[in-house]
């Protein structure tokens, strides 16, 4: 294991940000996915002769919005230029990217590592667009090619190499996948490809100064997939160093059925792009009135969200980090507060009951059944004392969610859950138990004042969970203790 | 019927009732017909022609003011335009039995003023050439002599109007792939600014330099084809949004004019001598009425050339990149693999003109190369474009022959792609700078083959162009016919 823990392991990050703009970056076309294999392609998605790109304002407008999310610089004028190479599923043979100059420069993402926040340092970010996807069929001596995703808009999103280890990528991409919801970019699902990654690995001794060689592993599209990927390439490096071999710079992919990195091609036969300016599009020029325009409407930032959770609603880290989580989580409980002041109880509500029960329907928790006004007054009953806590969450809510219309009090009601406070009522109660228990009511008095839970349980049963139980233990012990 | 030189001519013989849409059409078919051996039509939509016509006639009979501003215009487009369920291939076997599923903008602009598309017009592969002979489907021949060459890229569509075939013809001028023709056939070229036409819809040789032009037998018929065609278009970002003048109807001229000429244009050793003699007894003319003409200096010339082949081939070795075999066009049957797939459709589909600029293109693109040739050249076109508007600050026009000399012999200059190139070299300014040029006939050499002058101002200021041009060829060099 020393042998191992002599390096340091160094990564940057290629993110692929899949834009959520309803149409491609250059044409008309839907971006939906999930739909029929070459359906949701034109003239200029199919990059036949004579078209021409016709920019998406939105993808723009994005662009700002993740680069002011993220501290970067805006570009006042950044430009597009072009990527040229062949594949099958690249329909124009060149890819319309950035590359002289992108639209965000600078900034960085922080991140929580061991309870310590750390600020990974973002290079630049900038827009581009995707290729179709090619699938390949063994049994078949064709490929298949679906061009819906080609001209889907992306940002790509490249790092410093700052993160030292999968648990800070793991911290980047969640964070990365948080930020973007927060800001409506992207839906950041990695499993349908919304978001992607490229992982630049190398690995060098402790308190070295220069960066190992490092290898680009291509493609990774789960965060399991991708901690694997790192923790195999990271071995393969230092093993490699350790057996008096060097590290070559190459692409690789990695197979998630075997857990090993290949190359895919290595530095010789690296491509030669020839990137050249896009005389297609013009030059896209960012005002400085457009840019505080995208900051006002910017939506709360995660971490300004954890923090506002914490300090003014006063919630706990663990409740604080659940809500916050989810941005229509979060938006769902800073709603509710508006409707009822104990967050606390809010809180508990959405996470224990409101939050499983959508994830279960799979619904989004705007969409749960009852409304929150309802809600409010299901936590105003719990409150006021008339109905027990667990009493109004194991019987209330259910018949809540049955039947939104119905007010909280009028369920109890029916369900003859109200608890009494009627002191002729409860002493009642209280100077049965009393009686029928002689010798446990000595025990007490000598000393065994860990019955009285048990006197609590019988008068509860005797009133059919309506004895409320603050008035109850009050009037218990006042009774065993004359 | 009369050999018509202007619409207007036409359309007073559509109201007179001389004539109608049905019979141009059979006049052009027959016309078409007769030149066959020109080679100047790819394709001729002689059926839908004649169908349309019968269209427009009835139309125009049920009410004479429902037709569209080209009524009675019967036109060809170069094959490099695409026209919505029609073929077209770049006169390029990689694009053999492609139909476009769209039409480009200012061939949907023309129809929707009722012209007739007639057929599509030969022109150099991809419109790389000024010879008209890498055509995948042979060489275009002048009609002034068979045994000449038409110019190119847009030879066909120059033939097709010095033969009478149509009214008028689009072609693309990318480095004069519209004036040099016109000059070699005696008709009218005009290029307008770049960003005046929409090139939605033109098959992209150098993304940053092409314009669609027209060929007529007049300048009003230019003017109102491109006033029909020009204006902004939400499908081409670098089309201007400035608004488009009513160029037809601004002809009239009676201003004097400060003109300049390169001297080291009108001295340029490659220049016939016989063209440079009726150009200074044009510049004799202007002065004589009274125009202000003056030679300049303007040493960057020979640098055009070198420029604008770097840059226009590294544009066409990306814009031809999708000519792959993949989704559309020629695909090897040969090919086993997809790089084989690639390599044997392209070697198989392009000809070697073609190849040889996306060689060129790819070559000064790469790494290591790019800031020597690339960037380089992209120095020397700011530099051009700087010089020429200064230019434009005291002058109205610029005067320059339209080509070194007349048509050659065909056959003769494609074993010299340099000597080639350099038949450019008073066309290409244009082009680099963006600024709208026309080449306007001007009589005929002693070997009875035509020349042509050409004038160039600036940027989107097509209005002036052709409102002199108009006075040009009325006062200064009548045309003849």
């Amino acid at each position: 294991m020393e042998v191992y823990d002599k390096y340091e392991t160094v990564i940057g990050l290629e993110v692929h940000v899949q834009l959520d703009t309803v149409s491609k970056a250059f044409c008309g076309d839907s971006t939906t996915f999930g739909a029929e294999p070459n359906t949701h392609v034109s003239s200029i998605s199919l990059g036949h002769p004579g078209t021409l790109p016709k920019l998406n304002e939105r993808q723009i407008e994005f662009a700002v919005r993740l680069g002011l999310a993220l501290n970067c610089e805006i570009s006042p004028v950044s430009y597009f230029d072009r990527k040229n190479y062949f594949y099958a599923d690249l329909p124009k043979g060149y890819q319309i990217t950035q590359d002289r100059l992108p639209i965000c420069i600078g900034g960085y993402l922080p991140i929580w590592v061991d309870g310590k926040e750390k600020k990974v340092r973002i290079h630049h970010i900038h827009m581009e667009e995707d290729a179709g996807k090619s699938m390949h069929d063994d049994a078949s001596p064709y490929s298949f090619i679906d061009l819906n995703r080609a001209g889907v808009p992306l940002l790509e999103v490249v790092t410093e190499p700052d993160l030292r280890s999968a648990e800070e990528v793991d911290a980047f991409m969640s964070g990365m996948r948080q930020l973007v919801q927060y800001l409506e970019v992207c839906d950041g699902n990695m499993e349908q490809g919304s978001m992607r990654c490229d992982c630049n690995v190398s690995v060098r001794l402790h308190g070295a100064e220069k960066y190992g060689e490092r290898c680009e592993i291509k493609n990774l599209n789960s965060m399991r997939y991708a901690k694997r990927a790192i923790a195999y390439e990271v071995k393969r490096q230092i093993d490699l160093l350790e057996a008096g071999g060097s590290v070559e710079q190459q692409t690789l992919n990695f197979d998630p059925g075997t857990g090993i990195t290949s190359p895919l091609r290595d530095k010789e036969d690296a491509h030669d792009y020839r990137y050249f300016p896009e005389p297609d599009l013009p030059p896209v020029v960012v005002s400085e009135e457009y840019v505080a325009d995208v900051q006002a409407n910017l939506a709360t930032l995660p971490w300004v969200m954890l923090e506002r959770l914490k300090t003014e609603f006063g919630l706990s880290d663990y409740d604080a980090d659940i809500l916050y989580g989810n941005k229509e989580v979060a938006q769902y409980f800073l709603d509710f507060t508006k409707v009822n002041q104990n967050y606390k109880a809010c809180a508990n509500l959405i996470i224990n009951k409101i939050n499983p029960y959508c994830q279960e329907h799979q619904l989004s928790i705007a969409a749960f059944p009852v409304a929150q006004k309802v809600l409010a007054q299901f936590i105003e009953l719990i409150d006021s004392g008339k109905v027990a806590s667990a009493m109004a969450y194991q019987r209330i809510l259910p018949v809540m969610i049955e039947h939104p219309e119905k007010a909280p009090l009028a369920i109890a009601e029916e369900l003859n859950l109200i608890q009494s406070t009627d002191t002729n009522f409860l002493e009642d109660l209280v100077n049965e138990v009393i009686a029928a228990h002689p010798d446990k009511v000595k025990a007490y008095q000598k000393g065994k004042k860990g019955l009285l839970g048990f006197f609590m349980g019988e008068v509860m049963k005797k009133s059919k969970g309506k004895a409320e139980p603050k008035s109850t233990n009050q009037l218990l012990r006042h009774k065993l203790e004359a | 019927m009369p050999r018509y030189s202007t619409l207007s001519s036409i359309q007073a013989d559509l109201r007179a009732g001389t004539t109608s849409c049905v019979a141009l059409v059979d006049h052009y078919l027959q016309q078409i017909e007769e030149h066959q051996q020109l080679n100047a039509y790819v394709e001729v939509f002689a059926a839908e022609a004649r169908a349309k016509a019968k269209v427009l006639d009835d139309k125009y009979q049920s009410d004479a003011s429902s037709v569209g501003r080209l009524f009675g215009a019967v036109i060809s487009i170069k094959d490099v335009l695409c026209y919505e369920g029609h073929g077209v291939t770049a006169a390029s076997k990689i694009l053999e039995g492609f139909e476009s599923l769209f039409s480009a903008t200012a061939v949907e602009r023309l129809l929707a003023e009722d012209a007739i598309i007639i057929g599509r017009t030969n022109c150099d592969e991809f419109a790389m050439g000024s010879t008209n002979e890498s055509s995948y489907y042979g060489v275009t021949k002048n009609a002034a002599d068979p045994s000449k060459v038409p110019g190119g890229s847009s030879g066909g569509s120059a033939v097709a109007v010095q033969a009478d075939t149509c009214l008028f013809s689009l072609g693309t001028d990318t480095g004069g792939s519209v004036r040099q023709p016109a000059a070699f056939c005696g008709v009218i070229g005009l290029k307008p600014s770049y960003g005046r036409v929409s090139r939605y819809g033109l098959l992209a040789y150098g993304s940053s330099f092409d314009q669609i032009g027209v060929f007529s037998h007049s300048v009003e018929d230019a003017a109102l084809c491109l006033e029909i065609m020009a204006g902004s278009d939400e499908f081409d970002a670098s089309t201007s949004t400035k608004e488009v003048p009513a160029y037809s109807q601004m002809l009239q001229f009676d201003k004097k004019s400060k003109i300049a000429y390169l001297g080291t244009a009108l001295h340029h050793p490659s220049l016939d001598p016989e063209v440079k003699a009726q150009c200074q007894a044009c510049i004799e003319k202007l002065k004589a009425e009274g125009h202000e003409v003056e030679e300049i200096d303007f040493d960057l010339l020979d640098y055009i050339i070198p420029a604008y082949y770097v840059l226009t081939t590294a544009e066409a070795s990306s814009n031809l990149s999708r000519y792959d075999g993949i989704r559309y066009g020629h695909r090897s049957q040969q090919a086993e693999n997809l790089l084989e797939t690639y390599q044997k459709s392209r070697t198989e589909g392009f000809g070697k003109e073609v190849k040889r600029r996306i060689m060129l293109g790819t070559f000064v693109l790469s790494a290591g190369y790019y800031d020597a040739y690339y960037s380089k050249a992209q120095k020397v076109r700011r530099l051009i474009q700087q010089k020429t508007f200064e230019i434009f600050e005291s002058y109205d026009y610029i005067l320059m022959p339209a080509a070194p000399g007349t048509a050659w012999d065909l056959g003769t200059q494609m074993d010299d792609p340099v000597a080639m190139y350099l038949a450019d070299i008073f066309t290409v300014q244009a082009n680099m700078v963006g600024i709208p040029g026309i080449s306007l006939p001007l009589g005929k050499h002693s070997n009875g083959l035509p020349i042509g002058i050409q004038f160039m101002t600036n940027r989107f200021k097509e209005a002036k162009l052709l409102a002199f041009s108009n006075y040009f060829v009325n006062k200064i060099a009548p045309i003849e016919e």
